[in-house]
């Protein structure tokens, strides 16, 4: 058995993102179903559920100040995760080689995609936090998202040390 | 790296009377929670871990306060980054 090497590693010039084709391939695949989500004009019902912990409430106690919050912030927050899935699809297309500003993008398109997965899978919901309905451990769901864990923990480690 | 170490939850300077807050949630990793404190306001490890753990344990912590204008930047930068983040007029409001 090969020494495990961690998927993202701190190198001279910047950080490698080393995944291999499988995985490449599934992030991007995740990845793309985000931005469909994202840009999605007419989202149903279901789809804007998905969405609820990428847009947070900043005013909990001022409907009008929320109102104004999320008039001008949401846009801009749509963007800012367009442009981080634009930063990964560039990554992992290419070399893998990235900044540490572009670092912190592939991490926050990949806590975007936790979040989206998290809420699927009711671990959002659950009032005994870092626990999940058990009938969802096993699904596909929680799979991914037990595996993005795993990655964002490999990149703050990468870029922390 | 400039480290701020403000005595945030004793301390709210009265022009800048808004508080920021981050809520405990399941999905953020306390890894991640404590990077991206470090990374947005500067906070030293050590801050930024006592702030993370104030967010685990007691539900929330103040990470920032500031103009309405600084903490909905702040707040906006905090969605960016995916956390639970809200902020309020600290004290009785005017």
């Amino acid at each position: 058995m090969s020494r495990f090497k961690s998927p993202v590693r701190r190198k001279a010039d910047g950080f490698i993102i080393d995944l291999g084709a499988d995985e490449t391939g599934l992030v991007l695949r995740l990845i793309g179903e985000l931005r469909a989500l994202l840009t999605d004009p007419r989202p149903s019902t279901e789809a804007e559920a998905l969405l609820v912990r990428l847009f947070p409430v900043a005013h909990p106690d001022d409907e009008k100040l929320e109102a104004e919050y999320q008039r001008w912030m949401r846009s801009e927050l749509i963007q800012s995760k367009l442009a981080a899935i634009a930063i990964v699809e560039d990554a992992l297309e290419g070399d893998g080689v990235v900044d540490e500003a572009r670092l912190m993008a592939v991490m926050q398109a990949i806590n975007s995609l936790r979040l989206v997965l998290g809420t699927m899978v009711g671990v959002i919901d659950d009032p005994d936090l870092d626990e999940v309905d058990p009938t969802y451990v096993e699904s596909p769901e929680y799979g991914l998202y037990s595996y993005l864990s795993w990655l964002l923990e490999h990149c703050v480690r990468a870029v922390s040390h | 790296m400039e480290v701020m170490d403000p005595d945030l939850d004793q301390q709210i300077a009265p022009d800048h009377p808004w508080i920021v807050l981050v809520w405990n949630d399941p999905v953020n990793l306390m890894s991640y929670v404590t990077f991206v404190l470090q990374k947005l306001f500067g906070y030293s490890l050590e801050k930024a871990t006592e702030l993370m753990l104030g967010v685990h344990n007691d539900g929330k912590a103040v990470v920032a306060n500031g103009t309405r204008e600084q903490a909905e930047m702040h707040v906006f930068r905090l969605h960016e980054h995916g956390l639970w983040a809200t902020m309020e007029k600290d004290g009785p409001s005017t």
